[in-house]
């Protein structure tokens, strides 16, 4: 590595933000290059000198603006409404919708976490040790902790109990049992990215009854469009199935999102199974989504069923 | 102090009541939506005193950013994390700010004084910073020119700095809050380093 792409790396270095192999390719270089080596020292006296300019928020202050927003949301603010919209827009609105979910699929699992470590305190021990206690009564990124008891003693000591739950991390095959187990579990998470992963990676195992069982489950009650729509597309090669193609077509009819009951439709209709017409008759009649109508007027006609029931 | 209440929104983020909160906020419910101010105020006050250093904006972002909340929230639908919508309305208020803040040259964070430059916000430090005796004039001439380097960076810069380094947000989560990649986030935070450095030269 030259310096000059070392150069790159060192402001990332710190933050813990360069990939593995960036990082294992600058520590070489810095065990060879004194310059490079003091510039990563120079980066951490200026976070030194940056987390001493850190403010702590006034409890006054806080009051103050808690008191403020009760006082604003007492007088009656406003609240907006889901806008009443046509049928396109609200189409498009679904589609985009499930897209934005589905964009989701291609990012690893994260919320926003706003754990606040020092700079460079993953990495460099030396921080200061005002910095180390601190760091060392925060709640890590990794246990999540519930207060149960807090008890104070005479001698100016505490009993804290608390539960607390630690992150861990497995990694296997598809095919093993217990990751499509695990997988299963994280179908009905509360974290919505959780569960469109999760879908997303069972949808080509759905030869197993209980990832079946999770996906049909998924398809028809996750609250999110996405989740349900990955779901559906899993579902696809179980089209012949009757118990699948039951449960869709129930929620065909509850499912308020157009892309979903798009998907559903053409999930259903790849099957030349007479069940089916009735579902579709039953909704061209209250669908009022023009996309999805029509789908369903197409789908009666190529079966030469009728399109109304009456 | 950060770390506490980063700690909070942090456990937050797995609890499963905050959706439960959102959700009957949804409905009407004052004391749910109270409730969620209160898990996540702390943090947005932190960082918007943090990124603005004044008390005065940081209200108004307060302010701003939850009576935004209250008034959407029956539009919020789970697309992504509350936290994540929450902290979009917070940085977008924040961005306005300093934006206007660069047009117009106002409030510097720094006044010049016969002793040196000192920072409007010195008051405010957290008791280890304030009560560091080798607090001398070469410390603060750092600050000084730490401050100044700061206010050089873009708008964007600045924030993704501030959320980065003071807030311990993971860039990928910033570019999710910006709208923007990890790779762009990472690229300002990159910027933003390069120019502090180049601006302190040999001081640190």
């Amino acid at each position: 590595m030259t310096c000059d792409a070392a150069a790159k790396l060192i402001p990332l270095y710190g933050y813990g933000e360069l990939t593995p192999s960036e990082e294992e390719r600058l520590e070489r270089h810095l065990d060879q290059c004194a310059d490079c080596a003091l510039e990563v020292r120079r980066q951490r006296s200026l976070a030194a000198a940056l987390d001493e300019r850190r403010l702590q928020v006034p409890a006054a202050l806080l009051e103050d603006c808690r008191a403020g927003i009760v006082a604003a949301v007492d007088r009656g603010e406003p609240r907006a409404h889901r806008p009443a919209r046509g049928s396109w827009a609200l189409f498009w609105g679904a589609v985009s919708e499930s897209l934005a979910g589905l964009g989701r699929v291609g990012q690893p699992v994260s919320a926003v976490a706003l754990v606040a470590i020092g700079f460079f305190a993953a990495r460099f021990a030396g921080v200061g040790p005002g910095s180390i206690s601190t760091l060392s009564l925060a709640p890590s990124d990794s246990v999540f902790s519930t207060v149960r008891s807090v008890e104070p003693d005479n001698a100016g000591r505490v009993r804290i109990a608390f539960d607390e739950t630690r992150r861990r991390v497995v990694s296997g095959n598809l095919d093993d049992q217990a990751i499509q187990r695990l997988l299963v579990a994280a179908t009905r998470e509360d974290n919505a990215a959780v569960r469109v992963e999760s879908v997303d990676v069972l949808k080509n195992h759905a030869a197993s009854n209980e990832v079946r069982d999770a996906l049909l489950n998924a398809a028809s009650h996750d609250p999110n469009a996405g989740v349900r729509l990955k779901a559906v597309e899993g579902l696809k090669p179980l089209a012949g199935d009757p118990g699948v193609r039951r449960t869709l077509a129930q929620a065909l009819l509850t499912d308020d999102n157009a892309a979903v009951r798009t998907q559903v439709v053409d999930l259903l209709v790849s099957h030349r199974d007479d069940s089916v017409v009735g579902v579709l008759q039953g909704l061209v009649q209250r669908e009022d989504n023009s996309y999805v109508r029509l789908k369903c007027e197409q789908a009666l006609k190529e079966m030469n069923a009728s399109i109304g029931t009456f | 102090m950060a770390q506490e209440a980063a700690g909070t929104a942090a456990s937050a983020r797995v609890s499963p009541q905050v959706e439960t909160l959102v959700r009957e906020a949804q409905r009407g419910d004052q004391g749910a939506f109270e409730e969620l101010v209160r898990t996540y105020d702390r943090s947005v006050l932190n960082l918007a005193l943090n990124l603005l250093r004044s008390p005065e904006d940081a209200r108004d972002v307060y302010q701003e950013a939850f009576l935004r909340v209250y008034r959407n929230l029956p539009t919020f639908r789970f697309d992504c994390s509350f936290q994540t919508w929450l902290y979009r309305i917070v940085t977008n208020i924040c961005l306005d700010l300093l934006r206007k803040r660069k047009v117009r040259k106002e409030e510097p964070s720094v006044m010049e004084t016969s002793e040196g430059p000192v920072d409007r916000m010195e008051g405010f430090e957290e008791e280890s910073a304030r009560s560091d005796p080798e607090r001398t004039l070469w410390n603060r001439q750092l600050r000084g020119k730490i401050e100044r380097a700061l206010e050089e960076l873009t708008p964007r810069e600045r924030l993704v700095f501030e959320l980065r380094h003071y807030q311990g947000m993971r860039l990928r989560n910033i570019g999710e809050v910006l709208g923007t990649s990890e790779e762009a986030a990472k690229n300002c935070l990159f910027r933003a380093t390069r120019k502090m450095r180049a601006e302190l030269g040999d001081f640190v």
